[in-house]
């Protein structure tokens, strides 16, 4: 990414919705300070499921925020991806009136890894229940991967260069990496992330057969990652949208500029071949310290995938230790979503925008639920830590084989 | 059945349809308005002519999806003799 000197991507703002907060002052005071909002999963239909916890977004009411004529037409996974922009784009002073002469010098990248499940499920059950007369014509554009990049495309008026990334868990990274590409490539904005809602009956019931689903029934242990307790990951809903903009042209309309996306790669290994992705997490990495010309000892922060299955922590370990050498085991490593779940393409998101926090408030999440780290990594538990941060590496892999890794370097405060 | 498709029904139909809430007197008084300036899309107007048919339970006159206008929609939907025949009669599928 900085390879194109000329047109750096840093971000200007940030919205998030998370189970632990569905704003940005919400979800930094409870990362900080490390509470665990996992908790028995009480959406309607999923009680009986074999997944007992997860993360639930409530207290969420999607028309605070975005009118009813767009909540019709979209599932969950939407309400939450245009709820985030708002926020995102309110955060940013990014109004229509800075845009309104140039609708193509915004675009807007998001990442999905399963669409709109709950609206599919409801229109599929009319289906079968009353007749194919009784399916919404929404449902042709709701249960998309696409549907929240659409959405927020048209909402906003955003006409630049739009995409979306359905590259397992870490398209997250992906998507912002996109970005930054969409950016290089003489776009000014983009309005990217990624928001999931896993947390319907059809899509916990697909979720059932993957193996590293952890089905413990007990908040505090179903998601321990790196530890001798870790038994699979917990899933959550939520994510986070940011708005990427082109350096000079953040400074012209004096955006303050929270941080730099500065580097990313990502590779490919295979579904569940945890072994495998240390060599391709190590890989990605590398090419990540490449992209944004940045040396392992840089690094102050580590923001983990923390998948919670003993082989693919352990693989996650050595990644680090593959591509940090000796700045592994000393560099602080943390995990937050332990509080929250993983939210699939919007975990990665919400860490970006916990890096972001983090570097902004010099202090080191913690890792909740997290105690007694059987590898040889710094992990921070129990408490935050104080720390001068000026460059965050996140990592993210997915279930399908997909490992990326970002840097993030600490945003100039506004000259104002 | 006749019954004769309302302003008020139409008002409702795109509440429930679309989530739009629209005055029955603005769609009166703008009937010639489209149905884009009261922020209705083709999938919209789509939702409401399959909810039309479902209610009646016969099929709508061909093209009533593609009608730009509440004045031109309810013409169509609410002129006698444009019913389809009984052969054509929207099957009943499902449970």
């Amino acid at each position: 990414m900085s390879s194109a000197k000329e047109r750096r991507s840093v971000v200007t703002g940030m919205g998030v919705i998370a189970p632990n907060g569905v704003s940005i002052d919400a979800f930094w005071k409870a990362t900080k300070e490390g509470i665990s909002v996992l908790d028995r999963v009480t959406r309607e239909g999923c009680e009986h499921l074999p997944l007992k916890v997860a993360g639930e977004v409530r207290g969420f009411d999607p028309a605070d925020l975005i009118e009813e004529r767009y909540l019709v037409q979209t599932d969950r996974f939407t309400h939450f991806a245009m709820a985030a922009a708002n926020l995102a784009l309110d955060d940013a002073h990014l109004g229509r009136a800075d845009y309104a002469d140039s609708p193509f010098a915004v675009g807007v990248v998001t990442a999905a890894g399963s669409g709109g499940g709950e609206f599919g499920q409801r229109e599929l059950q009319r289906l079968w229940g009353q007749g194919s007369k009784y399916v919404g014509p929404y449902q042709s554009i709701a249960w998309f991967y696409a549907a929240s990049t659409g959405q927020i495309s048209i909402r906003g008026g955003f006409k630049g260069p739009c995409g979306v990334v359905a590259s397992d868990e870490a398209g997250g990274l992906d998507a912002l990496a996109h970005a930054c590409r969409t950016v290089r490539r003489g776009t000014d904005a983009v309005v990217v992330g990624a928001a999931e809602a896993p947390l319907a009956p059809y899509s916990v019931v697909c979720q059932l057969g993957y193996d590293d689903l952890s089905t413990l029934d007990d908040p505090v242990r179903a998601y321990r990652p790196f530890t001798d307790g870790a038994c699979g990951f917990v899933p959550a809903e939520g994510g986070a949208m940011l708005v990427v903009e082109e350096a000079t042209a953040a400074e012209g309309r004096g955006a303050p500029v929270r941080a730099e996306l500065s580097g990313h790669a990502a590779t490919f290994t295979g579904a569940s071949r945890w072994e495998e992705s240390r060599a391709g997490l190590a890989h990605a990495i590398r090419g990540a310290l490449e992209d944004a010309r940045c040396a392992p000892d840089e690094i102050d922060v580590v923001f983990a995938d923390a998948l919670g299955v003993p082989s693919a922590d352990r693989a996650e370990a050595l990644a680090l230790a593959d591509a940090l050498g000796r700045q592994a085991t000393q560099v602080p490593v943390t995990a937050p979503k332990t509080g929250t779940g993983r939210a699939y393409c919007g975990a990665p998101v919400l860490d970006i925008a916990a890096a972001v926090l983090a570097m902004e408030h010099g202090v080191v999440p913690p890792t909740p639920n997290v105690v007694d780290v059987c590898h040889d990594l710094d992990v921070v538990t129990g408490r935050a830590r104080p720390a001068e941060l000026r460059t965050a590496l996140v990592l993210s892999r997915g279930l399908m084989g997909s490992n990326a890794a970002m840097v993030l370097r600490q945003g100039r405060p506004s000259p104002s | 059945m006749t019954a004769q498709l309302t302003l008020d029904e139409l008002a409702a139909l795109m509440k429930s349809a679309a989530g739009l809430t629209v005055d029955p007197k603005d769609l009166a008084n703008r009937a010639d308005s489209t149905f884009a300036e009261f922020g209705l899309d083709s999938l919209g107007l789509l939702g409401i002519v399959g909810e039309l048919e479902n209610r009646r339970g016969r099929p709508m006159p061909t093209d009533a999806e593609r009608c730009k206008t509440p004045r031109d929609f309810l013409a169509l939907v609410n002129t006698p003799g444009k019913a389809p025949l009984e052969a054509d009669k929207v099957p009943t599928t499902g449970a």
